[in-house]
């Protein structure tokens, strides 16, 4: 019922409310027929009035609309045309008389509950109290929008009123025992300001104070590694691979560190380092012998445990050679039979492994032509494909055996193979060392070797069956006999070795001299060069002068008679045939340089060299030799000679020589200099259009903007004439930053080589700003051609240097001088952090939070 | 007068080291191995960057001291030099001069190979100036090898030889003959024709790229790749006929010398000359360059020779008087101009420019065809109509030479693997440009004439959802309505679109096209015949 009550009181309320104070201007006896309608109960009123007055009360928290004043009075913006109000207006202390006035309505409130009590108390017979209390104590909870907090205050807490003290609680204790004592207590402590505890700060103070302290520490803790993350920052290349411990270096040092384990090594370790067993070693070593002394019970030990060993050895061989002469074919038959069955059998017998290795090949060939174990079959297929394979274990392990012998038959049979090739290398081996006659005393000592093996095989034969008496006897009979031949056969063989020695070193000695004989062939090819030496120092001065000719005359020559040339060409090959042959015979030397006097020194000099070259090759070049022979005449020719070109010289250095030039030749000079500028800088006029085109003018099209008299007067539009001088402008602007705008006699091209522009960057690479700083870093090459092999390193190095698999371990403090330039060496001792500033500064915040922590510690 | 050639201290004085000297010494060296100024640091903002750079730097200026100093003191030999006392010239010192101070194994490096039957001869040398091929003009060809003279092989091909060039190593030259050029093997063995240059007149072999450049008679100029024998480019360079051609060893760039006087400049890339230089007003009759690639030197009929900076493309120095048929740069800078009979070699000892170093009169009558500069020795190569001459020239080339670069005594698998060596490293044809240094840097920036189709969708996409997202001022309750709002956004929108012209008239251009074939469908069947055809 509480419920119900409340909800229609809040609808009330906001009607009740607009009714008592502003609200839709509504006729008031409209407004009762609507609370009418809303509330046909009457009792229920009682409560509404009540809700209305603790409205009252409490005031403010509940919304109210406010009529606006109409637009046309308020007169704003002076829109509306202005004009009296001439409606009357109630004056302000205007009651209505119709209404009915609250108290009223609270005293008939008051009567209805009397009423409604004393029903209630004729009918169940209780003492009115009890119903006025349920009715009319019960207060009316309006409860906060918020809880109450010290955000959000009590009206009387922020109005200062009714603010417990201590009087307040002292006041109903008065008079009560004890009363006394505690109003003392309490005036103390009033005074004692010693011991306040004051009310804890705002959080947001608390805090701001807590940063505050923690900000100098963490400053402090945090500048000192600014230094060195600068640093490591600053460094072209950070090395990770310092400080790397990769464990012992040599088998010393791994030694030095071994520690004694098992029993063995602990006992091996006692002995190894017995003060006195090392002492012995370091005096004479004559104590080691006392300390070596074994007691006889070890003695005797060690001596029937080898005895009994040889016993048992004996006793082997003797079974094994008693089995080995059995005759009996039932034996025979039942051993095979074993040595069938087992493995072992096949290994023992030979033909037998053959048979067998064969039988088996066989069987691996027949599995991988038809892969019949592959589950291929028809049973396994439908077994697989119905899932009986999943389903019974029985199947499933049938088809796991088959699989797994197609995979013994199909897998290569390496033991067999290697055998064979093993095998076959001997052989070879073999041969070799029978078609080497050198190697004679090698066959023999292999040939003893064997026999030497086989003495010692004999004693050892092995076969399962051995019990038969027989057998044993007559084999021993038989290994005496194979021993003494073999003893025979070792002697024969020592006897072949000596003597083989001395036969072998006389093939060797033959093969040297042959090697000898080669190498004595190379001194020959010496000989021919002195000859090409002198073939260029004899000096010939057989001059014909004759055979010059005028290079232009030849030209001319040449393209006017084809027919001529071919035959000259003819005879001139003749002549090259001859000159091929006998190229030193043909080919004239001249010394046109040698033009002094003092040639007939060197001359001399060179005489005497060539008539000693020429002894030794004894290739006479017959001119040569005729040469020798009036070599003073001729160079008196040669002296005559030099003067006439002498004096060619000296007029040529300051005159020069001068030939008559032909006629073209003359005409051209003549006329050279005329026009060849004018046209250059027409050249240059033409390209310069092209690559810079020149605008259109403006013209007057016939038809177009002049058909009357007026638009011809005015003529081109003023708008077209600027825009004709304006890219006028924009083009002589373009000719004047030209590469050749300055140089008259140049033409650069400045076309864009589209072919080119691949090798130009469109982008300046990313930290790069600027154009030129960019080229300027460019300019030097890095690469090992162009730098010296000590920098070549430096210039290359990585911005990271790291072995693969090395920690990294985060960057350690260390004092650095900031002042010191970072250096490119390559550091030793320390490890560096890489320069990222991502690590650095999430290791900063980590550590400041623990700092933080223990900074809050104390205040918590 | 004092004469020192390579590999020969014997005129040398042991001097007290100065210090400071030194140091100079090394600084300029330390300075040439750095390759220019590292990049002001100053103007990079960011710190990483900034240090890495900087260690970077200090390294490099490792690098170089340590380069420096190792040419400083470990190089096994000194370069030769030519030393007059008082009012002697060295221009006045002959041959024969020379070949009483020098060695004798210097002085087997003087003489004259006379033959007289076949012409003027060219002559070319390997890179490492071991072998030698001579190419007389009428057909005869011989393979020399120049340490122990050894005549290698020698062929006559019947025909005109107007060139000979070896490739990558002695193992092949190609000569360019009457008609075709040919490619032969070492022991003489012909291996290809290339019929497709026409008849050449010019042949040179780019080393690093493994491309034989050759000018034809009517003045194409080809490029063929040796190794899988593409022709790489073939450029017509339309001024005529020409023989004068050569290769900048630094860039691989080709230049051409015309009948105008000037000079043209190639790439295998690209249809147009590179650059082209008016340097003479008459013809041009002969090309070098400097091996560091900065120097050109040309040659005019107007009996002028002229000095170029490649850098700056602009005469650095004429020197009058002479005109030369053949020019030829040493490793060591010295230049040689053969003229008639006569060869003039001009040297830059001071830094103030060419002034006559040697001179080198040949027999009367003798017509210089080609000069050359025998690598890693100082000798001159003389082709001329007689055969050829070999003269020293002191100073003339580089003293010591790089094993990985050129090894004159090298082993047959030593050049094997060279030769892979150098096919891995061949460089693609485009690398040659005229500042390979820019491999690598920035693509310098095209002018943009026009955005591309993409470029204007983007740029309009962007712009129409920066209008729909502009948000509209909250205005007084009878203008605040959300059909004046929409509309007002529509309108932005509209302004927006309209900033893109081109699109727009191109969708209209389809529409009303379109739109005509429509009416034509209409039209009645009378007057169809009178409608557009499209």
């Amino acid at each position: 019922m509480g419920g119900l009550k409340r909800k229609s009181s809040s609808n009330a309320k906001t009607l009740a409310k607009s009714k008592k104070k502003k609200g839709p201007h509504l006729p008031n006896s409209i407004l009762k027929v609507i609370a009418s309608q809303k509330r046909p109960l009457n009792s229920d009123e009682e409560e509404d009035d009540d809700a209305i007055d603790s409205d009252d009360e409490h005031g403010g928290d509940l919304y109210e609309y406010e009529e606006g004043v109409p637009e046309e009075e308020s007169r704003k913006n002076n829109r509306y045309d202005r004009h009296d109000n001439y409606d009357y207006e109630l004056p302000e202390d205007f009651e209505d008389e119709n209404v009915e006035s609250e108290d009223d309505v609270n005293s008939e409130n008051d009567e209805d509950d009397d009423r409604h009590t004393r029903m209630l108390q004729s009918l169940t017979g209780m003492p009115s109290a009890a119903f006025e209390g349920e009715s009319k104590s019960k207060p009316v909870l309006f409860t906060e929008a918020y809880p109450e907090g010290e955000f959000n205050p009590t009206r009387d807490v922020l109005e200062g009123k009714n603010v417990l003290t201590e009087e307040d609680f002292l006041a109903p204790l008065e008079g009560k025992p004890g009363y006394h004592k505690t109003s003392k207590q309490i005036a103390r402590m009033r005074k004692d300001t010693k011991h306040v505890v004051h009310a804890p700060l705002p959080k947001p103070q608390r805090e701001r104070l807590e940063r505050k302290a923690v900000i100098g520490l963490v400053d402090g803790e945090f500048s000192k590694w600014v230094h060195l993350v600068k640093k490591n920052r600053e460094a072209p290349t950070v090395y990770f691979n310092q400080d790397v411990d990769l464990g012992y270096s040599t088998v010393g040092a791994i030694a030095s560190e071994f520690q004694p384990r098992t029993e063995f090594e602990k006992k091996m370790a006692s002995v190894l380092n017995d003060s006195e067993v090392s002492e012995a070693h370091r005096d004479d070593g004559a104590r080691l012998l006392e300390l070596n002394e074994v007691s006889m019970e070890d003695h005797i030990k060690n001596r029937d445990h080898i005895a009994k060993m040889r016993s048992l050895l004996f006793r082997h061989e003797l079974k094994s050679k008693r089995i080995k002469k059995i005759k009996s074919k039932t034996y025979h038959r039942l051993k095979n039979k074993d040595l069938k069955n087992s493995s072992l059998g096949a290994l023992l017998d030979p033909e037998m492994a053959k048979e067998e290795a064969m039988r088996q090949e066989a069987k691996r060939v027949e599995e991988r032509m038809t892969l019949k174990h592959k589950n291929t079959g028809k049973w396994a297929k439908r077994m697989i494909t119905r899932g009986l394979n999943v389903k019974y274990d029985g199947t499933r392990a049938a088809i796991a055996e088959q699989l797994q012998m197609n995979a013994n038959l199909s897998r290569k049979m390496n033991s067999m193979r290697d055998g064979s090739s093993s095998d076959e290398s001997d052989d070879e081996e073999e041969l070799n060392d029978g078609s080497d006659e050198d190697t004679a005393s090698r066959l023999i000592a292999k040939a003893k070797e064997k026999t030497l093996k086989t003495m010692e095989d004999d004693g050892v034969p092995n076969a399962g069956l051995m019990s038969l008496p027989f057998m044993a006897r007559a084999m021993k009979k038989k290994n005496e006999e194979a021993n003494e031949e073999a003893k025979r056969a070792l002697e024969e063989y020592e006897e072949w070795e000596n003597s083989g020695g001395e036969n072998s070193k006389k093939p060797v000695s033959v093969s040297g001299r042959r090697v000898f004989g080669a190498t004595a062939k190379v001194e020959a090819p010496k000989e021919s060069k002195k000859d090409s030496d002198n073939f260029y120092d004899s000096s010939d001065s057989d001059n014909d002068m004759a055979g010059i000719e005028d290079n232009d005359m030849e030209d001319i020559r040449d393209n006017a008679s084809p027919a001529k040339n071919t035959n000259r060409n003819i005879t001139e090959t003749e002549k090259f045939d001859d000159v091929a042959g006998n190229p030193a015979s043909k080919t004239t030397f001249d010394v046109a340089m040698f033009t002094s006097g003092s040639w007939k020194k060197m001359a001399g000099c060179k005489n005497t060299e060539s008539k000693k070259e020429s002894k030794k090759t004894r290739v006479p070049i017959s001119r040569d030799q005729d040469k020798k022979g009036s070599r003073d005449e001729e160079s008196e020719d040669s002296e005559s000679e030099a003067e006439q070109m002498v004096d060619g010289v000296l007029t040529s250095g300051s005159k020069e020589t001068f030939e008559i030039p032909s006629q073209a030749e003359l005409i051209n000079r003549a006329f050279a200099g005329d026009d060849v500028l004018d046209e250059f800088e027409k050249d240059k006029e033409e390209v310069l259009n092209l690559e810079v085109p020149k605008p259109e003018k403006p013209v007057l099209v016939p038809g177009w903007g002049n058909w009357t008299n007026i638009q011809r007067k005015i003529g081109i539009s003023k708008r077209m004439v600027m825009e004709h001088e304006a890219e006028e402008k924009e083009r002589k602007l373009k000719l004047k930053t030209r590469k050749d705008a300055r140089l008259k006699h140049v033409i650069i091209s400045e076309k864009v080589d589209k072919k080119a522009e691949k090798l130009h960057t469109t982008t300046l690479p990313f930290p790069h700003t600027s154009k030129e700083v960019f080229e300027h870093s460019m300019r030097m090459p890095i690469g090992p051609e162009f730098n010296p092999s000590t920098v070549v390193r430096e210039l290359n190095r990585p911005e990271v240097v790291k072995k693969t698999g090395v920690i990294i371990k985060p960057v350690k403090f260390e004092e650095v001088n900031p002042n010191d330039e970072v250096d490119d060496e390559h550091p030793r001792n320390h490890q560096k952090q890489r320069p990222k500033k991502k690590t650095g500064k999430r290791q900063g915040q980590v550590k400041s939070k623990d700092e933080s922590y223990k900074f809050l510690i104390p205040w918590e | 007068m004092e004469v020192a050639l390579e590999d020969n201290n014997l005129m040398e004085k042991v001097l007290p080291p100065d210090e400071q000297e030194i140091d100079v010494e090394l600084e300029a060296k330390e300075k040439k191995y750095l390759r220019g100024e590292g990049a002001n640091l100053e103007s990079v903002k960011d710190k990483k960057l900034k240090t890495q750079l900087a260690s970077r730097e200090k390294l490099y200026g490792k690098s170089a001291k340590a380069a420096a100093k190792i040419e400083k003191w470990l190089l096994p030999a000194s370069a030769g030099y030519l030393e007059t006392d008082g009012l002697e010239k060295t221009w006045r010192i002959k041959q024969t001069d020379i070949a009483k101070e020098v060695d004798l194994l210097s002085s087997r490096n003087q003489y004259d190979i006379v033959l007289p039957d076949f012409g003027p001869y060219n002559l070319d040398f390997t890179a490492s100036g071991r072998h030698m091929l001579a190419g007389g003009r009428k057909g005869h060809l011989a393979l020399v090898d120049m340490m122990n003279m050894n005549l290698i092989k020698e062929i006559h091909v019947r025909e005109t030889v107007r060139d000979v060039a070896f490739l990558h190593n002695d193992q092949f030259f190609a000569a360019a003959q009457k008609k075709y050029s040919y490619i032969y093997a070492r022991d003489g063995t012909e291996i290809h024709c290339l019929k497709e240059r026409g008849p050449v007149a010019r042949l040179r072999f780019l080393k690093n790229h493994f491309l034989l450049a050759s000018v034809n008679k009517i003045g194409q100029l080809h490029y063929q790749d040796v190794t899988y024998g593409d022709m790489v480019a073939s450029i017509r360079t339309g001024k005529g006929r020409t023989d004068v051609m050569e290769v900048n060893p630094y860039n691989g760039v080709v230049a051409l010398g015309h009948s105008g006087g000037t000079v043209t400049m190639w790439k295998p890339t690209s249809q147009a000359p590179l650059v082209q230089m008016q340097c003479h007003p008459g013809p041009v009759s002969a090309v070098a360059f400097h091996p560091n690639g900065h120097l050109m030197a040309t040659s005019g009929k107007e009996r002028k020779v002229k000095i170029w900076d490649l850098r700056k493309f602009e005469e650095v120095q004429t020197i009058h008087g002479f005109h030369a048929k053949t020019l030829s740069f040493s490793q060591k800078g010295l230049l040689a101009a053969g003229t008639g009979s006569f060869v003039q070699i001009l040297g830059d000892s001071s830094g103030g420019g060419y002034s006559r170093y040697m001179s080198h009169p040949m027999v009367k009558g003798y017509q210089v065809e080609k000069v050359m500069f025998r690598p890693y020795e100082d000798v001159l190569g003389i082709g001329h109509s007689m055969g050829w001459s070999s003269v020293l020239i002191p100073g003339s080339g580089e003293p010591n030479f790089d094993s990985w670069v050129a090894n004159p005594f090298e082993t047959s698998k030593q050049r094997r693997e060279k030769e892979v060596h150098l096919l891995l490293d061949k460089l693609p044809p485009e690398t040659i440009m005229l500042d390979p240094s820019k491999i690598g840097a920035m693509r310098p920036s095209r002018r943009k004439e026009k955005p591309t189709r993409g470029e204007i969708e983007a740029e309009k996409e962007v712009a129409i959802e920066a209008a729909k997202s502009v948000e509209m001022k909250k205005k007084t309750k009878g203008r605040n309505k959300p059909s004046k709002r929409t509309k007002k956004k529509k309108e932005l929108v509209e302004n927006a679109k309209k900033t893109f012209p081109e699109l727009e008239e191109k969708n209209i251009a389809g529409k009303k096209r379109r739109i005509g074939e429509d009416a034509a469908a209409e039209l009645p069947t009378s007057l169809k015949r009178f409608a557009r055809k499209n």
